[in-house]
Formats: structure tokens, sequence, C-alpha cells
């Protein structure tokens, strides 16, 4: 992986190092200075172990996460990589012919002569960026192996010009020996291991190819290893010569693979060079004049020129390049190289549309697909790309899933370090009367917790990457449901464990940084005393507080000033002094301009008014972009703000303060948890739709549990009333109840970050666990999503089947009336573009051809059906049986939530949306790239979302097939055929007869519900990963109960020499703490199952609404909520387990003597 | 002597500390009556705290025997010297040793609670031994919101609360000054008479030694004059 957040992975990695070597080096400075503070500082690190591992556990956290979702990113970067580079072995480039000049019809690439190669190959003959080139023919065929019986119905069959060999790798037996190509007689051939595997074939196999033209053998002359020329699906590889011959192609060909110098990694880096070449090459010169000629137009060039502005910073040099080179009028190479580039063709485009000049974005669209002869892939870049791209969204997306852990290692670092300084303050009082200054307080929690973060951070990694490993592990049993040959290799980058370990470090530090600052504004006759901290209410004035500010500014300048007029009298001494110290007044400025304004704004942010305004701000912004992060945040500013403004007002009347506070963060927590709480669309109506992504789920669960936590706190002593009226029915229990209650609640800080911590792993599991039995499909009837049928067979191409109904009724091995509905259709690739759209262009889409029994027999649900042509879903079947220029699209190609669904489809229609409530119809035209030819239909329907929206069961707008038969100058076939089976027939049984039956057309059966149920249930093990690794962060919660509980049996010793002489026994000692832990463990089970279950209530609501999903409801899974719950309170008993046991041991006596 | 309540021979106590073996009672004998008032006094570590611990059942003892009410403590197991505490004891210390969390009703109703009371009798009782201590209108006050009279009397109010045949008070005016010391004697020294309770105080403090009914002086973990003579 090579970037993350669009920052480069190796400048990630240096600024990293250089922040964490200058942190340690400040920390190392330090040490060295005061070697007593340091002293200080760590001697606490082996006083109490068992307090020192829970604390590595607790501070490891952070880097465990990120560790692992870099390992996770590494290994699925470098396993894709090693796919690509197997796969493509030397090939960088693919040249194939464009449409346009396309001899033949379907099934195959365009074929072009063989002689226009020989043109090329003397062409770049003096290009060394490029190694080989290598003409190629390429067809699927269906194949037989008769001596084993088994078949292949999509076979590669691949002839290789053994001339072309040489240069670009030669074939290898899988006995390690040289294969011949030039050895092979026209029917012999060799086959690559993985077609070998699935035909069980041998060298001298005779193996069947059934073509259009009919039956043709063909003898295995060995067995070669895949990649490269050999393929990395199953390939046949004949000579050249034999396979054009076998295609009835003599003299043609239909690709050229093209190997740039160099490895692979040298290779691809040139593969932007070797296809500018190319692409130039291939360039009509004619037609490079003609756009030419249409960009100048001053109504197209203003258009390009507006859309500058919002490019990127290479994409906008390109095109003032382009601006440039066409105001020099001349076509010349650096135009036309510009022109092919397919980038710049799309911001004309876009551009085009942008101004509203339809027709002239038709010209120049016709222009652009005209200008080349070839299309150049740039295949193995772009699969690198894609890796990088893939590993990048999967390290995004696991430290995103991981944010809600790293929050919770963040609390529990900073709830640590608030407990020592708890533990430690008389001592810390005492140091600061006998001299010590704030900074030595700072140091020594500085060094103790630096200690901890490196050692926490090493071991954080490791574990890291051995949870990516465990992902890793779980996603390969996962990806054997769509790939039976893809599996992830585990891999990590040295420069990974450098990244996780320095950001690990710098998380742990930061917060430490902070913790220790607030710990050491401690006051002195306060914690000797251990009396609570007095708020100060100095009322500082304004005018000081901006003096504050301005010395800090000025500060540099005098000193520089005053250094020079040393220099002048030529003080050499103080010259140096005033320029030291202006180095320090400048390297401290950052800090001094920060807490000055700090303290500024402090007065105005306690009072409310100044959040009330800059929730207000927020609140605007976030509805002028339509997101709803910025507006959330905004309005919970605001409530806080409002409730801080009430405080300061009350705070001039003679309410007692503690009344006072306790009303006012409880209207704050109680308004926001309402607010959070609210159905997502409930203030729709003011703000219009806002926009949320994945980062809403944090902010949200952050705020909603936050406020929950908040409320409860500040009114704890009613929780305690009602325990303790409970409690009035336990016997000798109550005071234990009573105990274990009134402990927590009384340090409400404490309590309510280990709460807080609680509270949001549950939340974020019980969402995760909520939602995805909500969207689990696999029990959906199946039929609903496939239109009513059962299993779906797949014919090649070139081996149609004439008449399947007719077929079934033929053949002995099948019976019909096993087949309640047959209908069968052919997907093609298409263009489309929408009559009257703004965007003119013509973009990717699909038809799927059906023919009278699919039209008549689907059952697929329409989520809008045109005016006119209603009202049932069947009038609208039965118009487009009627009427062939009808048609009706799936819900891909329409927008959703006010966005077009992730732009799958090129193809978008304009004018409608998912949730509009009726629909005109809407007359696009189509063309079909290969001919050229075009018509017109009209849309009449939408299917819904869940319509053929699982596996790979296709896409496209479905049409009658006689629109296509009428329109296209060859026949199309039928290649996809779907059965309804008959009550009681057996789904497995029939899809063995079928794929028997019809071996020749090379039928694949596929029977529908287990593909559903196979791809809802990778979805669902995927689900199970990322709640796993959430899960994380229960390991943080348990720390911070096993951390509170040592600490409160070290604080409370002499209390509990009280409790056993008023006669507590030793369980009931031990009993206390753990329901203590109980308590607290089981209040944020609480908060969490109950916002969580609230959350995912609204977002089952919000998405069965807007997707109009009906089947979709909310469940609660007990049992899978139960286990959590039980495990998590399992654990946190097990870590208070021992502190408790500890305490219970304490010799009363013992206790008592304790100070 | 008369109807004794606690009878203690030869008891003796050694604390191990590392390498190093501290004796702290060497063979104390000791016989108080009910319904009476008792000082232990003698210079710092000469064993007062020990003493008290060990006759309370609060430490155990090395050797010796020591017989409560007519139960030798030290054979009962740890559960039934704690339950024997929570009805029969009642302790007072020098720093009041109060449940920070709870209020001065919820720390004086404690011991009733441990022994099974029922929580509405309780809190009435509490309230009422609140009263006794002139605290009535502190009850809901946090021991944070009490001064260190205030504290101790709530102390003492702990101690009584469960009618306790025996009170042990380890330096009960130590951290008081004298006015309130005074108040804190006067009270212990009615409640004696009126409760008809037993009262063992560990002091330094010769104004409270002069108020008991004898003085028992302790020097190098031996009892060197019994305040009998």
């Amino acid at each position: 992986m090579e970037q993350i957040f669009g920052l480069s992975m190796n400048t990630l990695m240096w600024i990293l190092v250089s922040v964490t070597s200058l942190g340690l080096g400040i920390v190392g400075v330090l040490a060295w200075k005061n070697p007593v503070i340091l002293k200080l500082g760590v001697r606490n690190i082996p006083r109490r172990p068992t307090q020192t591992v829970l604390i590595i556990v607790g501070v490891m956290l952070s880097s465990i996460i990120i560790s692992a979702a870099f390992g996770t990113g590494d290994t699925i970067s470098y396993s894709i990589r090693a796919q690509a580079v197997e796969g493509l072995g030397p090939i960088d480039e693919l040249v194939f012919s464009t449409p346009t000049n396309a001899e033949g019809g379907f099934g195959a690439n365009a074929y072009f002569p063989f002689t226009r190669f020989e043109e090329i190959q003397a062409q770049i003959a003096d290009f060394d960026s490029i190694d080989a080139i290598a003409p190629g023919v390429g067809e699927i065929a269906a194949a037989l192996n008769p001596r084993t019986g088994l078949s292949e119905g999509t076979l590669r069959v691949t002839g290789v010009d053994p001339k072309s060999v040489e240069n670009i790798g030669f074939f290898k037996l899988i006995s390690g020996e040289a294969a011949l190509l030039d050895t092979l007689g026209d029917n012999d051939s060799f086959i690559n291991k993985k077609a070998a595997t699935l035909l069980d074939a041998q060298a001298g196999d005779n193996i069947e190819l059934f073509r259009p033209e009919g039956t043709v053998t063909i003898t295995i002359a060995g067995i070669v290893e895949g990649g490269g020329l050999a393929g990395n699906d199953p390939t046949l590889i004949l000579r050249l010569s034999a396979a054009q011959k076998l295609f009835e192609r003599e003299g043609q060909i239909n690709s050229i693979a093209i190997s740039n110098r160099g490895d692979y990694v040298e290779g691809a880096k040139l593969s932007k060079t070797v296809t500018e070449k190319l692409r130039l090459l291939f360039a009509d010169e004619q037609t490079a004049t003609e756009l030419q000629r249409l960009l100048i137009l001053p109504n197209v060039a203003s258009a390009i020129a507006k859309k500058e502005a919002s490019l990127t910073r290479e994409s906008k040099d390109d095109i003032i390049q382009l601006r440039s080179v066409l105001a020099s009028g001349q076509t010349d190479p650096e135009l036309i190289g510009l022109l092919t580039n397919p980038e710049i063709e799309k911001i004309i485009l876009d551009a085009l549309e942008d101004e509203g000049l339809q027709d002239l974005q038709i010209e120049a669209d016709n222009l652009f697909r005209k200008l080349s002869e070839f299309r150049v892939v740039e295949i193995k870049r772009t699969i690198l790309e894609i890796a990088e791209r893939v590993s990048s969204f999967a390290t995004t997306f696991f430290l995103l899933m991981g944010l809600f852990s790293i929050m919770v290692g963040i609390l529990l670092i900073f709830l640590i370090f608030v407990m020592l300084a708890a533990a430690r303050r008389s001592e810390m009082g005492m140091a600061r009367a006998v001299g010590a200054k704030r900074s030595h307080l700072v140091q020594m929690f500085l060094f103790e917790g630096t200690a901890y973060s490196v050692v926490s951070a090493a071991i954080g990694v490791a574990i890291g990457l051995v949870v990516s490993s465990l992902v890793i592990t779980a996603a390969n049993s996962v990806v054997t449901t769509f790939d039976e040959d893809f599996r992830f290799t585990r891999h990590f980058e040295p420069r990974t464990i450098i990244i996780s370990y320095c950001l690990g470090m710098a998380i742990t530090f930061v917060t430490v940084a902070i913790s220790a600052y607030q710990v050491s504004q401690l006051n002195i006759v306060a914690a000797i005393r251990d009396l609570p901290t007095p708020i100060s209410v100095r009322n500082v004035r304004w005018r000081s507080l901006f003096g504050r500010l301005l010395t800090a500014i000025i500060k540099p300048f005098l000193l520089a000033l005053r250094a020079l007029r040393s220099l002048g009298t030529l003080q050499i001494k103080l010259t140096v002094i005033h320029i030291r110290q202006m180095i320090w007044a400048l390297i401290s400025l950052p800090w001094e301009i920060y807490s000055s304004l700090m303290r500024i704004l402090w007065r105005p942010a306690t009072q409310g008014w100044l959040i009330v305004i800059l929730g207000a701000i927020t609140i605007w912004q976030g509805i002028q972009i339509g997101q709803a992060a910025p507006f959330t945040i905004g309005v919970s500013m605001t409530i806080i703000g409002v409730g801080l403004m009430g405080r300061a007002i009350w705070s001039k009347t003679k309410v007692r303060a503690d009344r006072r506070d306790r009303i006012t963060y409880s209207f704050i927590g109680l308004t926001l948890l309402t607010f959070w709480l609210l159905p997502f669309d409930t203030l729709e109506p003011l703000t219009g739709e806002l926009d949320a992504q994945f980062e809403m789920f944090f902010v949200s669960g952050i705020s909603v549990v936050a406020a929950a936590v908040w409320t409860v706190i500040y009114n704890s002593d009613m929780i305690l009333r009602v325990l303790t009226i409970i409690a009035g029915r336990f016997g000798r229990l109550r005071p234990v109840l009573v105990t274990a209650v009134a402990y927590p609640m009384s340090s409400k800080f404490r309590t309510g970050l280990t709460l807080m911590m609680f509270a949001l792993v549950i939340f974020t599991l019980i969402v995760m666990s909520i939602l995805s039995n909500a969207f689990n499909f696999s029990t959906l009837d199946h039929r609903t999503i496939t239109g009513g049928w059962d299993i779906e067979g797949e014919v090649n191409f070139n081996t149609p089947i004439r008449d399947f109904d007719n077929a079934i009724q033929q053949e002995q091995s099948l019976a019909r009336e096993d087949f309640t509905a047959i209908g069968g259709f052919t997907q093609i690739p298409i263009q489309a573009r929408q009559i009257g759209a703004k965007d003119q262009r013509w973009q990717g889409y699909a038809i799927r051809a059906a023919d009278d029994g699919y039209l008549t027999e689907n059952q697929y649900k329409l989520e809008h059906i045109a005016e006119g042509y209603g009202p049932t879903e069947r009038d609208v079947w039965q118009a487009l049986q009627d009427n062939p220029n009808l048609a009706i699209v799936d819900a891909l190609v329409i927008e959703r939530d006010g966005r077009s669904e992730d732009r799958q489809i090129e193809f978008q229609l304009e004018g409608i949306s998912y949730e509009d409530e009726e629909m005109l119809p809407i007359t696009i035209q189509i063309r079909e790239p290969r001919t050229g030819v075009e018509f017109e239909v009209t849309i009449i329907g939408v299917l819904t979302q869940l319509s053929d929206s699982f596996g790979d069961l296709g896409f496209g707008m479905l049409i009658a097939k006689d629109q296509l038969d009428k329109g296209l100058p060859f026949p199309v076939p039928i290649t996809t055929y779907r059965a309804r089976l008959a009550e009681g027939a057996s789904a497995p049984e029939i899809k063995a007869n079928l794929e028997k039956v019809f071996q020749k057309n090379g039928m694949k059966v596929a029977v529908l519900q287990e593909t559903i149920q196979q791809d809802a249930s990778a979805q669902q093990a995927f689900n199970r990963i990322f709640t796993s690794f959430m899960a994380l962060g229960l390991l943080v919660g348990v720390a911070a109960l096993g951390v509170i509980s040592l600490r409160a049996v070290v604080e409370r010793r002499q209390q509990i020499g009280v409790l056993r002489a008023l006669g507590y026994r030793q369980y009931m000692i031990q009993l206390s703490f753990l329901l203590e832990s109980s308590f607290v463990a089981l209040l944020g089970i609480a908060i969490g199952v109950a916002l969580g279950a609230t959350i995912s209530y609204n977002i089952v609501a919000d998405v069965r609404e807007s997707a109009n999903i009906q089947t979709l409801s909310f469940s609660i899974p007990w049992m899978r909520i139960g286990g959590i719950i039980a495990a998590t309170y399992a654990f946190s008993l097990v870590t208070t387990f021992l502190p408790a046991r500890q305490a219970s041991k304490i010799y009363p006596a013992e206790a008592l003597r304790y100070e | 002597m008369n109807d004794l309540i606690i009878s203690a021979d030869e008891v003796q106590k050694t604390y191990h500390s590392g390498v190093v073996e501290v004796s702290v009672l060497k063979g104390v004998d000791l016989h108080v009556s009910r319904g009476e008032m008792v000082a232990i006094m003698g210079p710092s570590g000469c064993g007062k705290t020990t003493l008290l611990n060990c006759l309370s059942g609060l430490d155990e003892i090395d050797g010796g025997r020591v017989v409560i009410d007519g139960i030798e403590l030290h054979t009962l197991s740890d559960n039934e010297r704690s339950d024997y505490r929570a009805e029969r004891m009642g302790f007072v210390f020098q720093l009041y040793n109060l449940l920070p969390v709870l209020s001065a009703v919820e720390n004086v109703e404690m011991p009733l609670l441990i022994s099974g009371v029922s929580s509405g009798d309780a809190r009435k009782r509490s309230l009422e031994q609140l009263d006794q201590v002139g605290l009535s209108g502190r009850a809901n006050h946090l021991p944070a919101e009490l001064s260190g009279g205030e504290r101790q009397r709530v102390t003492i109010a702990r101690a009584l609360v469960n009618r306790p045949a025996i009170v042990w008070a380890d330096e009960p005016t130590g951290d008081l000054d004298s006015e309130t010391a005074n108040g804190i004697i006067d009270l212990m020294i009615e409640l004696n008479k009126t409760e008809g309770q037993t009262f063992i105080v560990v002091t330094h403090s010769r104004e409270v030694g002069d108020r008991a009914h004898r003085i028992i002086r302790m020097r190098d973990g031996i009892i060197e004059d019994n305040g009998l003579t």
C-alpha cells in the first residue's frame, strides 16, 4: 500500500518517525537534565506490577487497531498485486480494435488484419520502452474431455505467434521444461494448469471444442504454467495460424499484447509513456483536426476554462497545456497526445454538459469515439492501481471501524493518569511545597507515560499483526465463496510496523502530555490535606488577557532589537543571551498564542454564548453544504451553549450551586439525547435532505453515549436512592449493595469515563449486530430477489441452444413438468443517453434482451410504473411484449437519497429518483457499440432495489429480444436461461442433469437460492469480522474496570478495615468490589444496548422508508447480543476478581493502620 | 471482680516485618467488668492500639487467651468474629473513619444493616442515635461537610447504634481541639452511665484518663499498672 488518506505512506512514515524521535528526544533531554524527576516518575512502574500490566494492556489498544488495519491493507495490496503480476506475467498493455473498426459479430474482441500488426510493429521498433509485442487471437469455447467426461463452458482458446514468444516469454511445462510452440501441429495445443485441472486433462488427451461451425478435436501436447500469454483463466494455447484457421480468421488477429522494458514495477511505471505513445500512433489526424476546430469555438473554450477551477492540480495542468496548444492553431502530436487522453476527454465532455451545450457535447463525443483506431488498455497498471485503492480503502475502513476503540483507548489512558494523579496527589502537593515546579510534575508523568507507551506500542503492534492475520484467515474463508483461486497472503511491510508503532506512541504520548498538564494544575494546600480542589473565581481583566497575547507576539521582535543593540555596543555575551531568548520566544510563540486565545475565549465559552454562536454557524454551514455531520454537531453545540447560558444567568440568583448544575447538565444531557435519538428525517422539512456517510455513525455514537452518560452521572443520587430502596429487600446484602453503588457514584469523573468506554463499545457492537441481522437476506425468499426464478443456466455465446424449452422436452433425463416456467435473455453491453437530459454523451450500460417466456413469467417487483402503463406489474410486462420499444431499468441507474448509487453504472437517468411517488415515461437512445446501430426505447418502469442484487445475477435494462433482433445485423443468441421449478422438484438434481445434457453448449447452472445464500452468508461473515474487530474496544473497557478496582483497593484500604470492624465478612468485601464493577459494567451495557437499539431502529426505519424494502424489519438478535453482554460482563468480573479477593484478605487491624 | 466482660490472660502479639520481628504484646493480663469505662494509657509504641485490636478480635493473637462475655474470641472463625463484632461491639477511631461516600445517617445505620435489621428500623434507630449525640440536623450531610467534632459524634453514634456490649475507642479525641474533646468525653461518659455499656478507651490524654473509672498503664508491651490498686 502506497497511500492512505491521500498521503504517501513513505511521507507519513518519515513524518511520524520525525515526530516520535523529536518527542523521545525531548523526553530524553529532560530526563538527562532531571534525573531525580526521572527516578520519581519511573519508580512507580515496578511498584505495582499488576497495575502496570493492566495499564500497558489498556494503552496498547490504539497500536493494536492501527497495526491491524495497516497490516490488513498491506496483505490485500500484496495479494492483489501478486495475482496481477502472476496472472499477466510480462504483459503490461493490451491493444484491441475500437468498435467502429470492428469486423464480425459477438463473442470475441473485434478482428483486424495481421498486416496492420506488422505495420505497428515496424512503427514502434525504435521505441525502447517496449520490450516485446505479440499478436494474438482469443475466443471462448465450450470444451469437453471425453476421457474424463469433464467439461468447461468458458474455456479460453488463444492463438499465439511462435515468433513473438521469444520476446515476450516462453511457455513453461509444469515439469519445468520449455514448451515449444512451433512444434505444435494444427490440431495440437498446450493447456494451462487451471484448464487441465478443470478437465482433468493430461498430455495426449483429445479435447472436444464446441464451435458454431461444429465440434473440433484438439490434442493436448502438454500442460503449461499459467500467467502471461498462457492466461490466468482456463486457457488452451494454439499456434496463431492454427487458431486463425479454427476460428476461420486467416490473416486476422483480435489483440496485441505488449511488454514494457524492465520488471513489473519498472514496466508498470513505463505504462503511461508507452500508452501515450501508442495512443498517438493510433490517432486519426483528420478527426483530431475536427476536434480542434470544435474546441476553439468561443463557447466551448469558455466552458473548458470555467471547468478548470474545479480540477485537481494534475488535471488543471493538462487543461492549461491543452488550451495553450489549441491557441497555437497547430494539430501537432502534442495536441493529439492530449486529446487521446481519456481524462481530458471526460473533462471536456463534462464542461460542455455543465454549460448546457448538449449539441456540441454530442458532436465532441462522436469525434472522440472516432479519434482512435485502437483501444490501449493499461492492464497491469490498472490492476496495480486497483490493488492500491482496495488496500487503501480497507485500511481506511478498518481504521474508521476502530475509531471507537481508539477513542475508548484514549479515554482509558486519560483515566489511568487521572487516577494515578489522584493517588499521588498529596505526594505531588508535598513535592510542590518543597519547591518542585509544575513542569516537574508534568515531566514526572511524562517519563512514566513514555515508558508505558514505548513498551505498549511495541506489544500492541505485534498483537495488531496477529489480529490482522486472524482477519485475513477469516476473510480467506469468505473469499472462497466468490473466487476459488484467490487467497490473501499475509504480508506486512516494515514501513507498516514503523508507522503503527509511531502512531500508537504518538497517540499515547499526546494523551499523556495533556493529562500530565491537567494533573500539574493542582492546588498545593488542597493536595497536601487531600481536600477538594477549590474552584478559582479569579476574574481576570480583558485588558490583561489581550496584553498577554500582544506581549507574546511582540516579544521575539523586542529581543531581536535588544540583541542588535547589544551587538552594536559589542556586548557579545549579552547578544548571545538575547538571541537565545528570542529563539525560545519564537519556538514558544504558537503555544503562547494558543493559550492566550484559550484564556480569552474561556469565559464566553463557559457562559455559553460563544458556543451558541459557533453552533449556529456550524448549523448554517451544514445546511449550506448539505452535510448531516456539521449540522448535528452545530445543533449539539447550540444545546450545550443554551444550557450554559441558562446556568450563567442562574448564577446571579440564590439557587444552590449543586441544584443549578444538576438542572443545567440534566437539561443539556436530556436535550442532546432526545435530539440524537430522533428519527433521521424528523428535521428534514426544515433542513432539506442532508448527506450522511460513515462518519455520522462515529459522531452520533459518541454524542448519544456522552449525552446519556452525562445525564446518568449528574443524577446518580437518584439511582442510588432507587437502588437503596430495592436493596432493602436483600437482607444482609443491603449494606454491600449500598456501598457498591455509592462509591462509583461519588467519583463522577472516573465513573463517567468508564461508563462512557463501556457504553461506547457495547453501543457499536449492538448496532453492528442489529444491522447485520436486519440486512441478512439469506432468510429472505429468494424469488423476491430473482424475479421468481429458481435456477439459472448460462451457455457459451458461440454455442447457444436453439430452443431450450423444446430441448428439455426431448431429453429423457429431464422432466418438463419439473419446470413451471422457463425464460431466457441475453445480456450485452450498450451505450445509452437520455433525450433532453443535461448529459448528452454516450454512457455505458447493458441490455437484457428477454424472450417472451421471460417477460411473461417473471415475478419482479417494480418500484416505479410510468404513468399510463399500470396499474399492475403484469400490465407493464405485457406492454413490453406488445411494444418492443419499451424497457424497464434496474434501480442502479436512478439516484437514491439525492445521490447516484455509487455510480456502479456509467449511465444515469436524470429527473427521477428512487423515492419519487410518480414516474413519467422517459425516452432514451441506445447504441450498440460494435455496430453503431442506434435505436430509441421508452423506460416505463424501474425494478426494486433488491431485484437481482445478489451474487452475479446481472444487471441491465430489460427489453423484448425482438427489438434487438430487428436492430442488429447479426443474430443475438439467448445465453442465459432461468426457470421456476415445480413444487418438490430437486434443484441440485436438475442442475446436474442440465449441465450434462447441455455440456456441448457449455452450460453452467446455478441454483439461485444457493447463490443468494452464499452471497448473504459471505456478507454476514464479513460483518462478523468487522464486529469482532470492533470488539477489541471491549478489552479497554475491561482493563479500565481492572485498573479502577486495583486503585480502589489501595485507596480504600482503611475503609475496608472499618467495614471489617463493623462486621463485614470477607465475602462481603469481595462482593462489594465485584458489585461495584458490575454496577458500572451493567450500567454501561444497559446504556449501550438501549442507545444502540434505538439508533439501529432509526437506521432500519430510514432504509426501509427510503429504499422501500418492506421486507426489512427491525429485530434484536437476542442470542448474539446476550452473548456479547455475557462475555463482556464475565470478562469484567474476571478482571475485578483478583483485586476484590485481595481486598477481602486484608486483615482489619492491618487495614486500619494504613495511611 | 464481679461480672467480667473482658478477660485476657498472657496475650502475646509479635509482628513480622521481613527479617525483623517486633514483639508488641509480651503476655498481657487484663480484666474488665461489665459497664466499666477503662482508659488504656502509655507512651507511643507501647502496644495500646495492638492490645485493643487483639482484644476486640480485629487482629489475631500469637499466644494467650481472650474471653469476651464468656466467648473465647480466638476460637471463632473469621465470619463468626465478624458477626460478633457487628452485633456486640462498637468502634470509635481517632481519624473517625467514616465512609466518605455515605451520609451521616447512612454511616450510622451501617452496623444495623450488617446485622440484618430492616431498612426502616435501621433508619429510625440511626436518626434517634444521631439525635442522642446532638446531630439530628446533620443527618444527610456527607462526612466531608462536617467538622471534626461532628464527625467523631457520628462515629460514636455508629458505635452505639447497635447497643453493643463493648465500645472500643482508639484515641477518640486525638484529632480534636480540647473543647471539642471534652464534649466528646462528656458524651461517652453520659452514654456509659445511661446505657451501661463497657468502654475501653485507648488514649494519650490525661483528661480522658482522669474521667475514666480506672486507668491501665502500659509500657513495652506489658501492663505496668492495671489501675485496681
